[in-house]
């Protein structure tokens, strides 16, 4: 009896999503198949990599990393750095040091520090907010108003501050949103709804449905994402058809795998290698798993996710 | 030592109490009614007082204004007393206890859903009437020096020769009554007797010719409010009603505070005494004051509640039922009688306990399955009680289902800033006016405005949604006179602005926020128990609504809102409180008594817990109307 091949493609896709401007322009989602379904029809936006750069400066310990961005004076040359590596579609832009338990640098610093990142790159710019939730509603504004014209997306709009986040970069710069819910497939549908509610497209809006890094009840963010997409594409739900944007670095480069010295654990081997290999291994499976674009941190594991997306699509 | 002085519209009370003792400590010491529906953990706020003089350490919480904090408004619980005190008790306080509306038989509309559904039970094959209680009237031969049978024997020969039976048992109220009856009433008498089901007599009392009354007890006693009937065990009739707010509540709002309380030392008796004496003795007296009789005259009660509410009322040890894995020492019981409760009724007088069918499904919700009469029907239909914990029955006449959820005492006031019971002065339905945001509302009793009931924040959470004052997640999203922010940014709508003699009634985002929980349980409990069975909500037919919430309610906004499935509005009834009901058919009826045995051993118990789905479920329901809007569109 011969084999007849069942395509899963469906009648419902991925809003297609592009942050940036000109040629450098990055634009992902689009698909009508799971993840890396290839064989059921083409993807035509492969996953999408960020290199993360951040206002405290970069990882003095990991000589990957700290080696890469030696010398590095300031922001614009820390993004022009960051663009240089093979494989990166676009800089995200962490305001670590905004954080108002931390080193509450000031919402004007801050703006300032974007205008560097932005004059060193061309490439898209994706802003990830501080920890400071509260902080981040004039934060974003601020930067919205900045860097307008230059299409960014704002990361970490959260059921607490999404109305201002939505209301000054959304509406009124109109800026890209990152809707930021914590691994639940209904809070991630909630706030999209509510963020919709206020004005803002659908197809300006990305999720960060949350991760963790392998290992550390990762089958949750699996879950999550995969029912994400099913809803998405099976039952055609508008409000979980945003692409998803999955920043892997700052969840890996915490843990104790990444951490621990070789002194401390020799039999784990070299610390350096431990952390590129979770990077890589969390990052490959968000995408497996339906993440759009993932953000990560070492040139090294740019360079490993970025072969893979290349092999497989 | 320090004396403390407690005031309620001008009565006051002096008691003593040791320093460091809390405020709600002492009032429950000396008898003062205080709400604490979160049995004194300072969480709810609601135990507000004001200290008039003297000094007290703590009870600054925030949930008070700074200006109220200045004018010496604490929280009881947190408040120590280091001085002598004078302390001002609001009106509202006790609230539970004088003026609670509840459906207890005293309006028409219950007791005319109560006599339909007798009726309609009786068309089952259920008659109303049907229990081994009778009157008998005799009149002895006189004793003689010639005939010296002792007065047990005569009663004995002439029941022998009228009933045809021989095995007689007397009740010790009979035999120490009977010489000076019997002398009294020249050797007339009327007896109340019992045929039992094993065709022994049973010879409760002994009273004046031509009394005709057997008087049964019927109560229901929930979380939060007790209701009582008094009914004619002969005719049916009912004699009497009364409803009372459970005296419980002083130890907490929810089933599993309560238990807390009655495990600590001495808690058991504390709260036995507080459901018994200081809750049912009261109404059975009233209820007997209004009958014409004395309570001693009661020769049976059967008793609806939770299992929670059965275990406390027994007094036995009830904190298995709060661990996991959740087990009540009975669900069916015949052990008890009169005697065993200090409710001045018949000591021999049977107890019958509607049974449970699990640790949070009682003898309420099997009591209220037989008269939503679901049981009889080829259809599908949901039977939902909206109490502290939300019950809900699914099913027809070849299977029936049960869960319970955690609704919390959102739906009765509680964990609301402005919430209280549906007594007087409880804004009970609201509406909004989309342009303007002003509210029209009607109060209970139409007295002045002193804050929402359950019903009321039901109409209040969907018209503000409604009206697009809030977002599904229940934040304001709209600017306007009405919606003013706390400090924290905390936003809130004003119902009714504050003034020198008047509270503001408001809600805000917290409040919204746990009706939102209230109603997502509730939503999502029907849900995944439709689910269990692979059927969705248009297998329904039919939706029966019951408990105390469910007289005001509005169906429109319950179902706006998300808390209640979108069906026809004919497929929606109200029946009151069929835990009473129930109660009140099985002290007449043994085949109603029976009947509810047999539908307690054939419900299928679903322990929410440990469905995979329900937390899933939950959380989609945490959204007004749903997180899946395609549920409650307009079709």
């Amino acid at each position: 009896m011969p084999l007849t091949k069942t395509s899963q493609k469906f009648n419902a896709s991925i809003n297609a999503f592009t942050i940036g401007t000109g040629d450098k322009a990055v634009t992902m989602g689009g698909e009508n198949v799971l993840p890396f379904y290839t064989f059921d029809a083409p993807i035509e936006n492969a996953p999408k990599i960020g290199a993360e750069i951040s206002d405290l400066g970069m990882d003095k310990n990991v000589p990957g990393i700290r080696d890469y961005y030696a010398g590095a004076e300031d922001f614009t040359e820390l993004a022009r750095r960051a663009s240089a590596i093979p494989g990166v579609d676009f800089i995200a832009f962490a305001l670590d040091a905004a954080d108002p338990n931390g080193e509450d640098r000031s919402v004007e610093e801050c703006v300032e520090e974007c205008k560097q990142v932005a004059e060193g790159t061309d490439l898209p710019i994706v802003i990830i907010g501080s920890k400071g939730i509260e902080k981040n509603e004039t934060l974003f504004d601020k930067v919205a108003d900045a860097l307008s014209g230059k299409n960014v997306l704002l990361m970490s709009a959260r059921e607490e501050n999404y109305k201002t986040i939505a209301a000054s970069a959304g509406l009124a710069y109109s800026q890209k949103i990152g809707a930021e819910s914590a691994v639940d497939i209904n809070l991630a549908k909630q706030l999209n709804v509510i963020i919709s509610q206020m004005g803002v497209k659908p197809q300006s809006i990305a999720m960060n449905v949350g991760a963790a890094s392998a290992g550390y009840g990762f089958e949750y963010v699996v879950s999550t994402m995969e029912r994400v997409k099913m809803a998405a594409l099976q039952q055609n739900d508008n409000m979980l058809q945003m692409p998803i944007v999955t920043p892997v670095a700052d969840e890996v480069w915490n843990v104790k795998e990444a951490v621990v010295s070789e002194e401390d654990i020799p039999e784990w081997g070299p610390q350096e290698e431990r952390g590129i290999q979770m990077e890589v291994v969390t990052a490959s499976a968000c995408l497996a798993s339906g993440s759009n674009a993932v953000i990560l941190r070492h040139p090294a594991s740019i360079a490993a996710v970025s072969k893979m997306i290349r092999e497989l699509i | 030592m320090f004396t403390v002085t407690f005031r309620q519209n001008g009565n006051g009370i002096t008691a003593e109490a040791p320093g460091g003792q809390t405020i709600l400590m002492a009032a429950r010491a000396s008898g003062v009614d205080l709400d604490a529906p979160c049995s004194g953990n300072g969480i709810c706020g609601k135990c507000r007082v004001r200290v008039l003089s003297g000094t007290v350490e703590g009870g600054t919480s925030r949930q008070i204004p700074e200006e109220e904090q200045k004018a010496g408004v604490r929280l009881a619980c947190e408040s120590r007393i280091v001085s002598d005190v004078v302390i001002e008790i609001p009106d509202t306080a006790g609230s539970f206890r004088y003026g609670i509306v509840t459906a207890d038989f005293s309006h028409k509309e219950d007791v005319a859903v109560f006599n339909d559904t007798m009726e309609e039970l009786e068309a089952l094959g259920i008659p109303r009437i049907e229990n081994g209680f009778s009157m008998l009237q005799v009149t002895l031969d006189p004793p003689t020096l010639d005939d010296t049978a002792p007065d047990l024997e005569r009663v004995r020969r002439i029941l022998t020769e009228i009933t045809d039976c021989d095995d007689l048992r007397f009740s010790s109220v009979f035999v120490r009554k009977a010489a000076a009856l019997l002398r009294e009433c020249e050797f007339s008498a009327a007896l109340p007797v019992e045929r039992k089901s094993d065709g022994s007599l049973f010879v409760y009392d002994i009273l004046p010719p031509h009394e005709a009354l057997i008087p049964g007890l019927s109560v229901d006693i929930g979380t939060t409010t007790v209701t009582g009937v008094l009914a004619d065990l002969c005719t049916g009739r009912i004699l009497a009603r009364a409803s009372a707010g459970n005296a419980q509540i002083r130890y907490g709002a929810d089933v599993i505070n309560r238990i807390i309380a009655a495990c600590r030392p001495g808690g058991s008796e504390q709260l036995e005494k507080a459901v018994s004496d200081d809750t049912i003795r009261p109404m059975i007296e009233k209820m007997c004051a209004d009958a014409g009789v004395s309570p001693s005259r009661i020769v049976r009660l059967a008793i609806a509640g939770n299992t929670t509410m059965n275990h406390l009322f027994t007094g036995v040890y009830a904190d298995p039922i709060r661990m996991e894995p959740y087990i009540p020492t009975f669900f069916e019981t015949d052990a008890f009688s009169g005697r065993d409760f200090p409710l001045g009724v018949h000591p021999d007088a049977p107890v019958l306990f509607a049974p449970n069918v699990g640790s949070y499904v009682g003898g309420d919700i099997t009591a209220g399955t037989l008269v939503s009469r679901m049981w009889a029907k080829p259809e599908f239909s949901v039977f939902v009680d909206l109490g502290t914990n939300g019950e809900i029955v699914f099913g027809n006449e070849d299977f029936l289902m049960c869960c319970a959820c955690s609704a919390g005492p959102a739906f009765e006031g509680g964990g609301i800033s402005c919430g209280m019971r549906a007594t007087r002065g409880a804004i009970s339905a609201l509406t909004i006016d989309p342009e303007t945001m002003e509210p029209a509302f009607s109060v209970i009793a139409d007295a002045a405005p002193l804050g929402l009931c359950g019903s009321g924040i039901i109409d209040t959470v969907s018209e503000l949604f409604r009206c697009g004052i809030i977002s599904g997640k229940g934040s304001f999203i709209r600017e306007g006179e009405r919606v003013l922010r706390d400090e924290s940014g905390i936003g809130r709508y004003v119902i009714v602005p504050g003034g020198e003699h008047q509270r503001e009634v408001s809600i805000d985002e917290v409040d919204i926020s746990n009706f939102i929980r209230a109603k997502g349980a509730i939503f999502s409990a029907i849900v995944t128990m439709l689910r269990c069975v692979d059927m969705d909500m248009s297998m329904i037919e039919h939706i029966y609504i019951a408990g105390g919430i469910g007289s005001g309610l509005n169906i429109d906004s319950a179902v706006s809102v998300g808390m209640l499935p979108k069906l026809p509005e004919d497929c929606y009834t109200y029946l009151g409180n069929t835990s009473l009901a129930g109660a009140v058919a099985m002290l007449l009826s043994e085949s109603a008594r029976n009947k509810i045995s047999e539908l307690a051993s054939g419900l299928t118990y679903l322990e929410l817990s440990t469905q995979p789905g329900y937390m899933d479920e939950f959380v989609a329901a945490c959204f007004l109307p749903h997180t899946d809007a395609s549920l409650f569109q307009e079709t």
